[in-house]
């Protein structure tokens, strides 16, 4: 066990006369994996923003399905029940043609006495659906538009809000983009950080070759370069995380303004405690991943 | 010249044993030309012969940084040709080597120079560090254990070389033209040391083209030219 210890003490007092030595390099490996985990973590911070307006629209959002005129009371009755039962919908409320009448009448407030001269009430009765948590999105919205147009008695369906749908295409467009973009900027950090590694390799072949003669194995030569990959990759996601912070408390006043014009209430939130926590292991795992792979081409021999 | 037939495992105590090695590097040139030669248990030897003659090829073979283009190998009863690279850290620990160039860590002091030897192998701190200290002032440098390399003299460099190489207790020390970079004096002071190790039982090569070093100390000579042994007188 202590004779472990003794062999942990050396790679860690290795790794860190590792980074001593070399300076530079292993700030541009830092500076590198943190830029492009903040652009990353840019693009994961507006989409979780975009998906959350998006969620809050769904659960606020109510379909409305116009009936067909002359149904009869007991045949609306009849096809709210069957509105009920269809998947994706969690309630459902019959509106007869009075009560939408009554409703509109309290709408008009003090206008309403243009309503005084209506021979008929033109209004059709509608059943107003709620729909499942499951169906808060735009497919969601969707597949329960088409099924209830579907339904016989149902002459038209209306949820109002046609622009959620291109939002959420936009949205979808976005997460394509930043999964492209992400993979680039990763692979981008991935051959920075392998080629500055593999400079150290270089750098200290000497000291490899040393090892080597006293008859070190592989692994063990090679642990304190993974440890100075480990460090500086984690050290590239932590000050992606802080500028990632440092710019939201930033702008996020500008974009709550601009948020709100657009869409109504809207009020940005930085990522959760889990996104922040993968950012981290990101430049983690890149910094590891980038010191094997110059390893594997700088102990190749 | 001596060559070695018959069952190349069996070597007595032999803990070095070529027979008829040849190393290439070049197809049609030969930097080691059907060598055979046998080191038995502590006994002491010299390589000698000019620049190019196959001293550090001979040296590398030794200690497994290379492997032989034809011939076998048996050191301390492994035969080299079929070592896997897995196990060659396990033999090299069982070998010490010093160079002209010292190869000391720049960045390290002497006890952790020293110490380097001991932890790749995982022996415990506190030990390690006891028995950094008693090699230390084996060759004289207890003194100068928190130091760094580049403030010491070549004869204290290579003293620390040398801790390093024996801390372990290897069977087999090579030493490549370990006083090549050192005035006389110091010379003679390293072969001393040298001697030192031999006359406890372990079995030294000393690569050298100083004649006088090898006259000096009488002990068995093996003369390579062209990559060839030339001559292989015994001790006097």
């Amino acid at each position: 066990m202590s004779g472990l210890l003794a062999q942990l003490r050396h790679f860690a007092r290795s790794a860190w006369l590792g980074l001593r030595s070399s300076p530079l390099p292993s700030v541009l490996a830092v500076a590198t994996l943190a830029v492009s985990l903040f652009l990353a973590g840019l693009f994961a911070l507006l989409l979780s923003n975009m998906s959350g307006i998006l969620d809050r629209f769904g659960r606020e959002v109510r379909l409305t399905a116009y009936v067909e005129p002359g149904l009869g009371a007991e045949a609306e009755r009849e096809l709210t029940a069957r509105v009920g039962r269809l998947a994706g919908v969690e309630g459902a409320e019959w509106v007869t043609r009075e009560q939408a009448l009554e409703r509109f009448r309290s709408r008009l407030g003090g206008d309403a006495a243009l309503l005084e001269g209506l021979e008929e009430n033109p209004l059709p009765a509608s059943i107003e659906v709620d729909l499942a948590p499951s169906h808060h999105d735009a497919e969601g919205l969707a597949r329960v538009s088409g099924s209830l147009a579907a339904l016989p008695g149902v002459a038209e369906v209306s949820h109002g809000h046609a622009w959620v749908e291109g939002y959420a295409r936009a949205v979808s467009l976005l997460r394509a983009a930043a999964l492209g973009l992400g993979g680039v900027l990763a692979l981008a950090a991935l051959v920075i950080v392998t080629n500055t590694i593999r400079l150290t390799v270089y750098a200290r072949r000497d000291e490899i070759d040393i090892l080597m003669l006293v008859g070190a194995t592989r692994t063990f030569v090679a642990i304190p370069f993974l440890l100075e990959g480990l460090i500086q990759g984690t050290l590239g996601g932590l000050l992606a995380l802080g500028l990632l912070f440092g710019a939201f408390s930033a702008f996020g006043g500008s974009l709550q303004a601009a948020a709100t014009f657009l869409l109504g209430h809207a009020e940005p939130v930085f990522l959760d405690a889990g996104a922040c926590a993968s950012l981290v292991a990101a430049g983690t795992g890149l910094g590891l991943v980038g010191s094997a792979v110059a390893l594997l081409l700088g102990l190749r021999r | 010249m001596s060559a070695f037939g018959g069952d190349p495992a069996r070597g007595g105590d032999a803990l070095v044993r070529l027979f008829h090695v040849s190393k290439s590097y070049l197809a049609g040139t030969w930097a080691l030309q059907d060598v055979s030669l046998e080191l038995r248990k502590g006994q002491f030897a010299f390589l000698t012969g000019p620049s190019g003659a196959g001293k550090s090829t001979l040296m590398r073979l030794i200690f497994a940084a290379e492997r032989p283009s034809e011939g076998q190998i048996i050191i301390l009863g492994r035969n080299a040709d079929r070592l896997r690279p897995a196990g060659i850290p396990a033999l090299r620990r069982r070998i010490g080597v010093v160079f002209q160039d010292f190869k000391l860590l720049p960045r390290r002091t002497v006890e952790e120079n020293v110490a380097v030897a001991l932890d790749v192998v995982g022996v415990p701190h506190r030990q390690a560090r006891a028995r950094v200290f008693s090699m230390l002032k084996r060759v004289g440098l207890q003194h100068r254990r928190f130091h760094y390399p580049l403030t010491l003299s070549g004869g204290e460099q290579q003293r620390v070389a040398i801790a390093r190489a024996l801390v372990n207790e290897p069977e087999i020390l090579l030493a490549d033209e370990p006083t090549g970079n050192l005035d006389p004096e110091l010379t003679l002071e390293i072969m001393e040391l040298i001697a030192g190790v031999a006359a406890r039982g372990t079995t030294v090569l000393v690569a050298t083209h100083e004649l006088g070093l090898v006259e000096r100390f009488g002990k068995r000579t093996l003369r390579l030219e062209g990559g060839r042994i030339a001559a292989d007188s015994a001790e006097r």
